[in-house]
Parts: structure tokens; C-alpha cells; sequence
């Protein structure tokens, strides 16, 4: 009896421990991704991209946008416009966050002359011909996920945190059952995404920040890298002319500003 | 033989050469008919088109033009005229597209003025809201639509956005040569060989009024409009009094008169699971003997299957309407069911199209696909087949059932 007595508390030592060890990288993970957000928060950020898109055969297809973003993460506002290739030219983009909840998001198209609204069903479809999809254009917002720290890793020699992030049911639904973040130690700058669809043991996709400088006093990747590993695909996006915290017009990102042909 | 040399001197342009502000595309399309509906109507067409468009802006005014230069090797291209504002009944081989400049007159309030095409409604396939701009249909599959000369102010304050425009002169429909495949009228009690001599009666010079209001809920968008004026969709006076017989049947005049409108309209669209659920309503009121009211609805329910979208929309008209619907064009396919599927491929895309007019049964299916070559280059299959009950308004065209073939360069 007493050998049972204590072969339980061995047990609920253990699970204690395993609990508040999780609990503590969770808290972790969670301080971690604060800090990171605090660090690398701007009042606005705009580039403009040139992305190549590599198909499984090795086709090639180039594209351009410009992108102009204000507020961060869980209050941002993003509008993208399409300067390149001629069929896409004009497209534009917007996202509008919603604290805790999936972004409103609106594609409008020049053959069509009025926007479309992106359902939060439709978000896995790829934007514009690219390897990201809706969800991805999304600001990582780590309010919507549970965090846990899994551990640390190496990456192209820079010690990373890795993070775990499962979204949350109340954030809306997900495209992604997971997603593992590779947080560069020194900086806590994002390098690698690795993507998760329900049901997948290995990532379906992993979008790699390289090329990481200093501009106008922020760390920012220069070089996006979103690879579908599923269709053998990918896409690069060079970030040119990056500024940060520039004023931005009041009604940039608004629908009657998505819908001026032409404009940015 | 004309325009065949129009068409050749067109795909002989040199390129332009790319330039910051100027884009377009140089584009030779071919059609091949399974049939013929008399000796006028060609086995093969031929369409080329050489598009340039250069936009500039400055300090948040956009200044906006377009040119397009094409030959068709058919009756459907008139002369070279100067129609800036498409009233001919054909069309012409040089038209301006765009001509417009936009200025903010606020950072939230914006006037347009100038030659710009408009974009109304939600529901696609069919929008009553849409459906009152001029269209051409010299290609009566294609649905283009024709640029106005307007003025239009829009604004956004809060989550409410208003535009309001005022065409002040007509831009008709551009109707297919009546009597050809593409507008087979009823001759039935007629002598064979009747033909229809279009007379260009001239469209108005007064065009229409129109205001729009539209918000965001939440997941709801809301909107409601309202325009009088006149009605571009010509109605046609065929005069059987004047017919004219001929060693090789009648020739009967048909002239053209327009009608004033008035309607109200609202629209909704709400995110609702996977699906996005379109609706729109619109009383017509027109005090015309052959145009009558109308009580037009459409809902649309549209759903993403990753890269591929399920679009199905339900239209209908509440009211008979007093004349045959296939004479009032916009209204001719109600009520009628329209399911679209298209898909976006790492190859380029293609789409499905299946239209069926629920009064007779009669439809349309069509199908497209696109490749693309290269970023600039792109070679386009695809067909349109007409089938059904020839009084339908699909069924009607199933003389101009074919295949295309085109071939685009964007620049």
C-alpha cells in the first residue's frame, strides 16, 4: 500500500512539474514575443517588394507591389497595390486588424472596378498567384495563439528561441493548426516560420526573414522567402525603399482609397 | 479587305517600349463558328487590338488616359469616326477609353471628371445595379462594358462611402448587327431574304443622375442607390410601314428610341461560414409603353475552394415585362441561374461558366483557360456554346457557337 502511496507521488511530482515547466515557457514564450513586439513595434512601415515566383519546374514569375502598413501586429492596417506584372496591376490589398479577432480583409481587382471581400474560409487561397495566402499577408499577432518555448535551436549560425504558437479558437479560425518561430536571441527578430496544416506531422510551409539590417534605427529582414513545401514552390520578396514611422495619408486605409484606380 | 489591313498593320506595330506610367497590351484573337445563320455571317473572325494606357499622379491627383486601336474582320466595325463618346452604331477603330483626372478635394472626398468606366453592384453574373450602364455587346459573349463621360464625386466618412454621378450625356448599348448570329431576330411571317436596315437615330444628349451609399458592419456590407435619367438600352422601333421589298427579300428599317428610368436599389452582402451571400434589389419605374416597371432581384452565394471559386447567382424579374425581354436586352436573360467556377493554376487560369434561362431552358455554357508563357506573354483557348429553345435568349445564339484562340502581349 504504501509502495502504491508512493508510486502516486511519484506520478503527481511529475505531472506537477511537467505542468508548471510548461506553464513557465509558456510565460516564456509569451515575455519572449511581448519583448519582441515591444522592440520591433513602428508607427508605420512602407516598401516597395519585387517578388519572384519559382514554381516546381523552376518557371519563373516576377511581380511587384508596394506595401504601406500602419499600427503593428494586433492594430494593423495594411493596404498592398500591385504595380507589376501588367494583368495584376492595380490589384490592391487591404487588411484592417481586429484586436483578438481574423483581420477584414478586401481584394479589389480594375476588370471589376469595385472590391471584393476576402471570407475567412477563402484565406488559404493563394494571393494573387504567390506562395503566401490571405492568412499569411496577416500581421503575426501572438495574442491569438497559445505559446509555448519548445526549446532553442541554431539558424545559419544565430541561436534562436523556438516558439510553438497554436491559434486560438476565440481568434477565428485558422488556416494552421501550428506554427514554429525561430526568434533570433540577441535582437528577438523573427527568421523562420514554419507552418502547420491541420492534421500535418511536417510543415506544409516555412517563410524564412534573411538579409536582416538596421534601417532608420529598426531591424528589418530584407529578403522574404515563403516556400509551399507541399507543392515544391516559392516565393521571394526583396523589400526596397523601406521606410518607417513616414506620416501616412488619413484615409489611406480606407475602402474608398482601395478602390482609386491608380492610386497607392 | 480593308479591315483585313487594319488587322495586319495592327500586329505589325512596333512594341512600344515600356515606360513608368504607360502599360497596355497588343492582343490577335480568332474565332472559328460551327455554323452560319445566313451567307453574311464569316466561318472565321478575326480581332486585333492594340491597347496603351498612361496614368500619372502628383500630389494626390491622378490623371488617367487610354487609347485603343482595333480591327475586326467583320461588319461589326464601322468607320473611322470621331465618336468619343461610343454613340455609333458600330464600333469604331480608334476610341479613348480613358480620359479622366481625379482630384481630392478633401483627404476624404474626391471628384472625378472626365471619360472613366463605372463599377456598381455586388452580385456578380447579374447586378440590377450594374445592368443599367451601356455595354457592348458587337461580341455578345464577352460583356464589355463602355466608359462614361461623367463626373462623380465619392467620399468615405467613417464606415459610410457615397458617390455621386451625373453622365451628362448618353452612352448607348452597342448592339451586335442585327439579323447576323449574334442577333438573330424572329423574321417568322416574313419572306426569306428579309433583312433589317439599322437606322442611326441618334441616342440623347442628356444622360442620368445617380447616388450611391454603402457601409460596413462588421461582416455586413449595406448599400442603396437611386438614378434617373435616360436608359442607355435602346428600344427598337421596327418600322414595317417603311419596308422596302427588294429583288432579294424585304428590307425593313429599324430605328431606335430611349427611355426615361427611374430606380432605387439596395444591396447587402454578409460573410456567412464559408460562404459569402450577395443580395440585391431594384424597383424600375419607367412610364414607357415597351419598357413598363420592373421589380429586379439577384442573390449570389460565393464560396473559395482554395485556389478555385464557386460562384452561383439567382436572378429574376417580379414583373412581365410588356414586350418580348429578349428586345430589352438587360432583362432578357431573366429569370436565369449562373454558376461559375474559376480557378487559379501555377500555369495561369480557367473558368467554367454555365448560364441557363429559367423560363425556357435554353443556357450558355462557357469555358476558358488561360496560359501563361511568360510574365508578359499569354495564350488564351476557349469556347462559348449556346444551347437550347431558339426563343430563349440563349438558345437564340446557337448559331454563334464557337472556339477561340488569342494570344496577348502586356507591356
Amino acid at each position: 500500500m504504501q509502495k502504491i502511496r508512493y508510486m502516486l507521488s511519484l506520478v503527481m511530482a511529475a505531472l506537477l512539474a511537467t505542468l508548471f515547466a510548461a506553464m513557465a515557457f509558456g510565460a516564456d514564450a509569451r515575455a519572449l514575443l511581448k519583448e519582441s513586439e515591444n522592440r520591433h513595434r513602428t508607427a508605420t512601415q512602407q516598401y516597395a517588394g519585387d517578388l519572384t515566383v519559382v514554381n516546381k519546374d523552376g518557371k519563373v514569375r516576377k511581380k511587384g507591389w508596394k506595401s504601406f502598413r500602419q499600427g503593428y501586429a494586433g492594430d494593423a492596417r495594411n493596404l498592398i497595390r500591385f504595380i507589376d506584372p501588367p494583368e495584376v496591376k492595380g490589384v490592391g490589398f487591404l487588411s484592417l486588424a481586429k484586436p483578438g479577432k481574423i483581420p477584414d480583409q478586401w481584394l479589389y481587382l480594375p476588370s471589376m472596378k469595385r472590391e471584393r471581400r476576402i471570407a475567412a474560409q477563402d484565406r488559404d487561397a493563394s494571393f494573387v498567384g504567390t506562395d503566401f495566402n490571405y492568412e499569411d499577408m496577416e500581421e503575426f499577432d501572438h495574442e491569438k495563439y497559445k505559446v509555448a518555448l519548445q526549446g532553442e535551436q541554431a539558424l545559419e549560425g544565430q541561436p534562436c528561441y523556438v516558439i510553438v504558437a497554436t491559434p486560438l479558437e476565440t481568434a477565428g479560425k485558422s488556416v494552421y493548426e501550428k506554427k514554429i518561430l525561430f526568434l533570433r536571441k540577441d535582437i528577438l527578430y523573427l527568421l523562420r516560420e514554419d507552418l502547420f496544416r491541420k492534421g500535418d506531422k511536417e510543415p506544409s510551409k516555412r517563410m524564412i526573414l534573411a538579409d536582416i539590417q538596421k534601417i532608420d534605427g529598426h531591424w528589418v529582414s530584407r529578403k522574404w522567402e515563403m516556400h509551399d513545401l507541399r507543392k515544391g514552390s516559392r516565393t521571394t520578396v526583396l523589400l526596397k525603399e523601406i521606410a518607417f514611422d513616414r506620416p501616412q495619408p488619413a484615409n489611406r486605409f480606407t475602402l474608398q482609397n482601395l478602390n482609386r484606380e491608380g492610386g497607392d | 479587305m480593308t479591315r483585313i489591313r487594319l488587322l495586319l498593320l495592327l500586329l505589325l506595330i512596333p512594341l512600344p517600349v515600356s515606360a513608368q506610367g504607360i502599360s497596355g497590351y497588343a492582343e490577335t484573337k480568332g474565332f472559328a463558328y460551327a455554323e452560319r445563320l445566313n451567307d453574311r455571317d464569316p466561318w472565321l473572325l478575326g480581332w486585333g487590338t492594340l491597347f496603351a494606357k498612361w496614368e500619372q499622379m502628383a500630389a494626390g491627383t491622378q490623371l488617367t488616359a487610354s487609347l485603343r486601336a482595333e480591327g475586326i474582320t467583320s461588319d461589326e466595325q464601322g468607320n473611322l469616326d470621331f465618336d468619343p463618346a461610343d454613340r455609333r452604331l458600330r464600333r469604331t477603330p480608334l476610341s479613348v477609353r480613358d480620359l479622366w483626372l481625379r482630384l481630392p478635394l478633401t483627404p476624404s472626398l474626391d471628384l472625378q471628371m472626365g471619360r472613366f468606366q463605372l463599377g456598381w453592384g455586388k452580385t456578380d453574373g447579374y447586378s440590377p445595379a450594374d445592368a443599367f450602364l451601356p455595354r457592348d455587346l458587337s461580341d455578345p459573349f464577352s460583356d464589355e462594358k463602355l466608359p462614361l463621360w461623367a463626373v462623380r464625386l465619392s467620399g468615405q466618412e467613417g464606415t459610410l462611402r457615397y458617390e455621386a454621378v451625373a453622365c451628362p450625356i448618353t452612352t448607348p448599348w452597342r448592339l451586335p448587327l442585327l439579323g447576323s448570329r449574334n442577333a438573330p431576330l424572329e423574321t417568322e411571317g416574313l419572306p426569306a431574304g428579309t433583312v433589317f436596315d439599322e437606322i442611326d437615330s441618334g441616342p440623347p444628349t442628356d444622360g442620368f443622375g445617380a447616388l450611391r451609399l454603402l457601409a460596413t458592419f462588421g461582416d455586413w456590407d449595406l448599400g442603396a442607390w437611386g438614378r434617373f435619367g435616360v436608359r442607355p438600352a435602346p428600344l427598337l422601333d421596327f418600322r414595317l410601314d417603311r419596308a422596302t421589298p427588294t429583288p432579294s427579300g424585304l428590307i425593313i428599317p429599324v430605328e431606335r428610341r430611349y427611355a426615361r428610368e427611374e430606380a432605387v436599389g439596395i444591396e447587402a452582402s454578409r460573410i456567412i461560414g464559408s460562404w459569402i451571400l450577395r443580395g440585391e434589389g431594384a424597383a424600375l419605374f419607367s412610364r414607357d409603353r415597351d419598357l413598363g416597371n420592373a421589380l429586379i432581384g439577384a442573390l449570389s452565394a460565393e464560396k473559395g475552394f482554395g485556389d478555385g471559386t464557386l460562384l452561383v447567382t439567382l436572378t429574376g424579374n417580379a414583373l412581365d415585362t410588356p414586350v418580348d425581354p429578349v428586345l430589352l436586352f438587360d432583362r432578357s436573360i431573366l429569370p436565369a441561374l449562373i454558376a461559375a467556377w474559376n480557378r487559379t493554376e501555377d500555369w495561369g487560369e480557367w473558368k467554367l461558366v454555365w448560364s441557363v434561362g429559367l423560363k425556357r431552358g435554353d443556357g450558355l455554357v462557357k469555358g476558358e483557360a488561360g496560359y501563361n508563357l511568360t510574365d508578359l506573354w499569354k495564350v488564351t483557348l476557349g469556347g462559348e456554346l449556346p444551347y437550347g429553345s431558339a426563343e430563349g435568349p440563349f438558345g437564340a445564339l446557337s448559331a454563334a457557337r464557337r472556339v477561340h484562340l488569342a494570344l496577348r502581349l502586356s507591356w
